[in-house]
C-alpha cells in the first residue's frame, strides 16, 4: 500500500512538474499559420547514417547521431572541417601538432577518446580513404593513419552526421568510435562566393582565404554543384627563447639574449581544395551521380633546431645553427561515381565505384646532410608515401510493410607504397656519421614498399517495426581480407517509445578494424657507421627479415565489442534531453614498439648485427583497452514574440579508456618484451592523454538580418610524460563568438574571434629541460586540445548571385 | 493503481513529437487549395485523393474533419491505382515509380486535378506542386505552365511566395 502510495505520489509530481501542453497537435498549429510562416518553418534534423533504411529523424533513432547543420557551420567562423567538428562535438578531439614531422601538416582528430583510424569517414555514404602518412611520433594518434578531413572544402557541405556507436557490422573495418558522414551541398542551394581573413591577436598566423560554391540546375532537380577554395596559411609561433648556450663555451655571443630558434605552432601552408557534387536524372528516373574531393597542399613548419655547435651542423653553412624546415607536397583526391534507381518490384539499388588518393611527399628545406660536408644541398627531396583506395559497392533495399530490408556486396583494393628521396637525402658521405637530411632524411631505396591488398564484404540489413512506437534492427557483416582472412560481425538494436515524449534506445555489436597497410609495411631507417661498416636504425615491416627474427608477426584486425542505450526525453516540442552510456572493449591494438637494441641481450644483438641494423621496431598487436562513457545532451529552442530565434544546445562527453590486457611480447625479448610493446609514454597518452571530460554551451541568436553565435567549451584535464614523469594540465574554459549581419539581399558580413578571452593552455612547469618547460623553447603541451595560438579574430563577406 | 499508471500514460501519449516534414505536408495540400480556383463543375464535396502508399496515417482524416476548403466540408480519399481516382480537386502523388507517375500526371492534365507532389523533378515532369524540403525548410516549386493546361488558375499570392516557377503563357 505504501509503495503504491508513493508510486501515485511521484507519477503526480512528474505530471505537476511536466505539465502536458494543450492537446492541439501540431498540424492544426500549422493550419493557422501563413503561407510565408510555412515556408520558413524549421522541420526536424534527418541523417542518413547507421541505418540502410533512408533518413530517419535524429531525434527518434535507435543509435545516437549529431547533426551540424549548414546554419551551424557558416556560424563556426571555421575554415576547417577539423575545427567544426571540435566546436559542436563534445566527443571529438582535434589536438595540436608541433615539430612531428608530417603529423603537423596532416593532424589526427579522435572521436571518443580512441584512436584517429578507429572512426569512418564517408563522403555521401561512400568510404572516404585514409591518408598515406602513418603518425610516428610522439603526438595523439601515434602508430595510426587517419583520414584528413581538411581536404574537403568547407564550402561545399550541407551538413555532417555523426555516429556515435559502432557500425562495423553495417560498414566494415575502422567503425569503431563511430562514423562520420559529411553531406555535400545538392540540390537547391544558392550560388556564393566569400572571402575570409583572420589572424590571431598575437599579430600571426595570418590566413586569407577566398571559396566559390556554384550550382548548375539539371532537368528533373539534378545539379552539378563545383566548390573551390583557395586559402593561404601563415605559421603561429609561441615558442619560448632557446636555453642553451647556442655557441662554443666562452663565445661572447652566449651572453646575449636567448633568442627564439624553435618554430612551435601551425605551419604555413596554402591549400586549394575543391569539390565536386552532382546528380543527372533520367526521364525515366534512373540517377546518375558523381561527387569527388579535390587538395593540394603545400605546407612548411620546423623541426628542431640545430645548434651551431652541435655535431649535426656544418659552421660553414650555417655558422648560427639552423633549423630544418619540413616542407610536404601533399595530393588527395577522391571521386564517386554511381548509378541508382528503382526497380519495378520496389527494390532500390545502388551501384558506385569510389577511387581515394593520397600522397605524402616529404621536402626539406633550410637543411644540410652533414655527412656531405661543406658541398651538401640545402633542400632535399626526401621521398614520401602514397595510398589508394578503390571501392566497388552495390547496396539493395526494399521497403515491406512493417519490414525494411537490405543488403549488399562491396570490394575493396587497397595499394600503398613508400618511394625514396633522391640520394643526397638519405646517404652516408664521408665528412661524419650523420646520414641523411636534418629534419627528415630521405626514405632509402631499401625502404620503398608497393603493398596491395584486397578484401569482399557481403552485408545485410533488416530493420522491423512490429508496433508504432518499437523498432528493431539487425545487421551483419562478413569480410574476407587477402592478407588476414574473414571476419564476421553482428549488429542489433531497438528503439522503444514507451510515450511520445520518451524514447529508449540501444545497441548491442561487435566490430573490428583491419590493420593498415602503413602500419603492416611501414619502413623508415637511416644509415650510420659502425665499426665494422654501415648499419641501419628505424622502422621495419612486420615481414621484414629483421623484424620477423626479432619477434614481429602478421598484422591481426582490432576487434572490438560495444554496447550503448540511452533515452531521449522530450517534454514540450522546444527542449530535448537525452542521455546515452557507451562501451567499447578492444582487442589487439596495433602499436609501435619501442626501439629494439642489442643492449637487451645478446640474441637480440646477434640478430641485429646479422642485419647490420643497430636498432629496430615494428607494429604489433600489442594490448586491449576498454573505454567506457555518457554523452549528455540538451537541446532548447525558443521564438519570442519579436521572432527572434534562441537556441541552445548543452552538451557534456565523458570517456575513460582502460588498459586490460599487455599482450605477452615475443620471448626473443625477455624480460624487457613489455617494455617494448607498450612504455609509459603510449600508456599515458591513450590512457589520459585526452581530456577525459567535456562540457559545451552552444547559443545561438537569429533575428532577421543578424545572428549571433555563442560557443563555450570546457576542456578538461589530460597529461603528459616527460621521461618518465607524469605531468597534468588543467581543465580550461575556451569561448568562441560569432555575429552575422544579411546587409542586403546579397551580401553577408560575419566578424567573430575564436578563444576570444584569450585562454592558454598549463604550461609544462619546471621540468628542468630545455625544451618542454615553463621558460623553455616548447612551453605547452603538445597535447593541448585547443592549440596554443590564443585569441584569433576573422571577418568574412559573402555575396550571393 | 493500475488506472493510475494507464491514464498518466495516456496524458504523455498526446504529447508533441510528430513528424514535422509530414504535418507540413498535409497543412500544406488544404492551405494551397486556397489559392487556387478549379474550371470543372462544382461538386458539394472537396476531394482530396492520396494515390500510392499513403504516408499520413489518419493525419489527414483528423486535420480536415471539420475544416471546409471551398466552403465545402473535405472528404479523403486513399487509392493504390490510377483508375481508382475519379473525380477528385486534388490529387496528392505517393508514388515512387516514375512511369506512374507519368501516367498519374496526365490523367490529371487531362481532367483539370492539382497534383502535389514531393519527389524531386516532379514539377519539371508536369506535377502542379512539388513540395519537398531542403535545409530543413519547405521548398515549393510550381508549374504555372501545366496548370494553365489543366485550366486551374493559381492565385499570385501563391506565386509570388513559390522558390521556383515553371512559367506559362503571362
Amino acid at each position: 500500500m505504501q509503495t503504491k502510495k508513493y508510486l501515485f505520489l511521484s507519477l503526480l509530481a512528474t505530471q505537476l512538474l511536466y505539465p502536458a501542453p494543450k492537446t492541439t497537435p501540431q498540424s492544426e498549429k500549422y493550419y493557422h499559420k501563413s503561407l510565408e510562416e510555412l515556408l520558413a518553418t524549421e522541420t526536424e534534423l534527418k541523417a542518413d547514417i547507421g541505418s540502410r533504411s533512408g533518413e530517419r529523424d535524429t531525434m527518434y533513432s535507435d543509435v545516437p547521431i549529431d547533426v551540424i547543420t549548414t546554419q551551424q557551420i557558416h556560424l563556426s567562423g571555421s575554415l576547417e572541417l577539423s575545427e567544426i567538428l571540435q566546436k559542436y562535438i563534445a566527443g571529438f578531439n582535434y589536438p595540436s601538432a608541433s615539430i612531428k614531422d608530417g603529423t603537423d601538416h596532416s593532424k589526427p582528430f579522435t572521436l571518443r577518446g580512441l584512436n584517429p583510424d578507429q572512426v569512418l569517414v564517408l563522403i555521401n555514404g561512400k568510404r572516404l580513404h585514409q591518408s598515406s602518412l602513418i603518425h610516428v611520433n610522439n603526438s595523439i594518434g601515434r602508430g595510426s593513419s587517419s583520414v584528413d578531413l581538411n581536404t574537403i572544402p568547407v564550402a561545399s557541405i550541407e551538413r555532417i552526421e555523426i555516429l556515435r556507436d559502432g557500425a562495423a557490422a553495417q560498414y566494415g573495418s575502422d567503425a569503431i568510435a563511430g562514423v562520420i558522414n559529411v553531406i555535400l551541398k545538392g540540390y537547391g542551394h544558392k550560388n556564393r562566393i566569400s572571402t575570409t581573413y583572420a589572424q590571431t591577436h598575437e599579430g600571426d598566423g595570418k590566413t586569407k582565404q577566398t571559396d566559390i560554391f556554384y550550382s548548375t540546375p539539371l532537368p528533373y532537380d539534378g545539379f552539378i554543384n563545383i566548390t573551390a577554395e583557395f586559402r593561404d596559411n601563415q605559421k603561429t609561433n609561441r615558442a619560448g627563447a632557446d636555453l642553451r648556450d647556442l655557441y662554443a663555451q666562452g663565445d661572447p655571443r652566449n651572453a646575449l639574449a636567448n633568442p627564439i630558434t624553435m618554430h612551435y605552432g601551425d605551419p604555413e601552408a596554402q591549400n586549394i581544395l575543391l569539390a565536386l557534387n552532382s546528380e543527372m536524372i533520367a526521364q525515366n528516373g534512373t540517377t546518375f551521380y558523381a561527387h569527388g574531393i579535390f587538395n593540394k597542399r603545400e605546407s612548411e613548419a620546423g623541426a628542431i633546431f640545430r645548434l651551431p655547435i652541435e655535431d649535426r651542423n656544418n659552421p660553414t653553412l650555417y655558422p648560427d645553427g639552423f633549423l630544418p624546415h619540413i616542407a610536404p607536397k601533399i595530393l588527395d583526391y577522391s571521386l564517386s561515381l554511381g548509378i541508382k534507381d528503382r526497380l519495378q518490384n520496389g527494390i532500390k539499388w545502388d551501384l558506385s565505384y569510389t577511387n581515394g588518393y593520397n600522397n605524402f611527399h616529404f621536402y626539406v628545406h633550410n637543411s644540410l646532410n652533414d655527412s656531405l660536408g661543406d658541398s651538401s644541398p640545402t633542400s632535399f627531396d626526401s621521398g614520401g608515401t602514397s595510398y589508394r583506395q578503390q571501392v566497388i559497392n552495390l547496396d539493395l533495399s526494399k521497403n515491406l510493410e512493417l519490414l525494411t530490408l537490405a543488403g549488399g556486396i562491396e570490394y575493396r583494393k587497397e595499394h600503398y607504397t613508400i618511394y625514396k628521396g633522391e640520394p643526397d637525402s638519405y646517404r652516408l658521405g664521408e665528412f661524419s656519421n650523420n646520414a641523411g637530411a636534418q629534419g627528415f632524411p630521405g626514405f632509402l631505396p631499401s625502404n620503398e614498399v608497393d603493398a596491395h591488398r584486397e578484401n569482399v564484404g557481403l552485408y545485410i540489413d533488416a530493420k522491423f517495426n512490429p508496433r508504432p512506437n518499437l523498432t528493431l534492427e539487425v545487421a551483419s557483416r562478413f569480410e574476407h581480407y587477402s592478407d588476414f582472412g574473414n571476419t564476421f560481425d553482428g549488429k542489433f538494436s531497438a528503439l522503444y517509445k514507451p510515450t511520445q515524449s520518451l524514447m529508449f534506445h540501444g545497441s548491442l555489436n561487435t566490430g573490428f578494424r583491419a590493420p593498415s597497410l602503413s602500419q603492416s609495411y611501414f619502413t623508415s631507417t637511416t644509415t650510420e657507421y659502425v665499426v665494422n661498416g654501415l648499419n641501419q636504425i628505424g622502422s621495419f615491416g612486420v615481414d621484414s627479415p629483421v623484424a620477423r627474427d626479432l619477434g614481429a608477426v602478421k598484422l591481426k584486425p582490432e576487434i572490438s565489442q560495444h554496447y550503448t542505450f540511452g533515452f531521449v526525453y522530450q517534454p514540450i516540442s522546444n527542449l530535448s534531453l537525452s542521455a546515452d552510456y557507451f562501451y567499447n572493449a578492444i582487442d589487439d591494438r596495433i602499436l609501435l614498439t619501442g626501439n629494439i637494441s642489442g643492449s637487451i641481450s645478446p640474441q637480440v644483438q646477434a640478430i641485429l648485427d646479422s642485419y647490420n641494423v643497430t636498432k629496430a621496431r615494428y607494429f604489433t598487436n600489442a594490448i586491449g583497452t576498454q573505454t567506457d562513457g555518457v554523452d549528455v545532451r540538451l537541446n532548447y529552442h525558443h521564438k519570442f514574440d519579436n521572432n527572434l530565434l534562441l537556441k541552445t544546445n548543452l552538451a557534456y562527453h565523458y570517456n575513460n579508456t582502460q588498459i586490460t590486457q599487455i599482450n605477452t611480447a615475443p620471448s626473443i625479448l625477455g624480460a624487457a618484451g613489455e617494455g617494448i610493446l607498450i612504455d609509459t609514454l603510449t600508456k599515458e597518452r591513450i590512457t589520459s592523454g585526452q581530456p577525459k571530460h567535456i562540457l559545451s554551451l552552444y547559443t545561438q541568436l537569429t533575428q532577421g538580418d543578424w545572428a549571433l553565435a555563442f560557443n563555450l567549451k570546457r576542456f578538461g584535464g589530460y597529461a603528459s610524460v616527460l621521461g618518465e614523469d607524469l605531468y597534468r594540465f588543467d581543465a580550461k574554459w575556451v569561448s568562441d563568438v560569432e555575429f552575422s549581419y544579411q546587409i542586403n539581399a546579397r551580401f553577408n558580413l560575419s566578424i567573430g574571434a575564436k578563444n576570444l578571452f584569450d585562454v592558454y593552455p598549463d604550461r609544462w612547469g619546471d621540468t628542468g629541460s630545455d625544451f618542454y618547460s615553463t621558460q623553455g623553447s616548447l612551453p605547452y603541451p603538445p597535447e593541448s586540445p585547443f592549440g596554443y595560438n590564443g585569441r584569433s579574430y576573422h571577418i568574412c563577406i559573402e555575396g550571393r548571385f | 493503481m493500475k488506472k493510475i499508471i494507464v491514464a498518466f500514460l495516456s496524458l504523455n501519449l498526446l504529447l508533441l513529437a510528430s513528424n514535422q516534414e509530414r504535418d507540413l505536408q498535409a497543412v500544406f495540400i488544404g492551405r494551397l487549395a486556397q489559392f487556387v480556383q478549379w474550371n470543372h463543375p462544382k461538386e458539394h464535396l472537396f476531394r482530396i485523393t492520396i494515390i500510392g502508399n499513403n504516408p499520413f496515417g489518419d493525419l489527414l482524416n483528423r486535420l480536415y474533419k471539420k475544416k471546409k476548403i471551398d466552403g465545402k466540408s473535405v472528404e479523403i480519399q486513399y487509392i493504390t491505382r490510377l483508375e481508382e481516382i475519379g473525380q477528385t480537386d486534388i490529387l496528392f502523388v505517393a508514388l515512387e515509380n516514375q512511369q506512374e507517375i507519368q501516367k498519374v500526371i496526365l490523367y490529371a492534365i487531362k481532367n483539370s486535378i492539382l497534383t502535389i507532389g514531393t519527389q524531386r523533378g516532379f514539377a519539371q515532369r508536369g506535377g502542379i506542386v512539388q513540395l519537398s524540403f531542403v535545409m530543413q525548410k519547405p521548398h515549393l516549386v510550381i508549374n504555372h505552365k501545366t496548370a494553365q493546361y489543366s485550366n486551374i488558375k493559381i492565385q499570385a499570392p501563391l506565386l509570388a511566395i513559390a522558390q521556383e516557377i515553371i512559367k506559362g503563357d503571362e
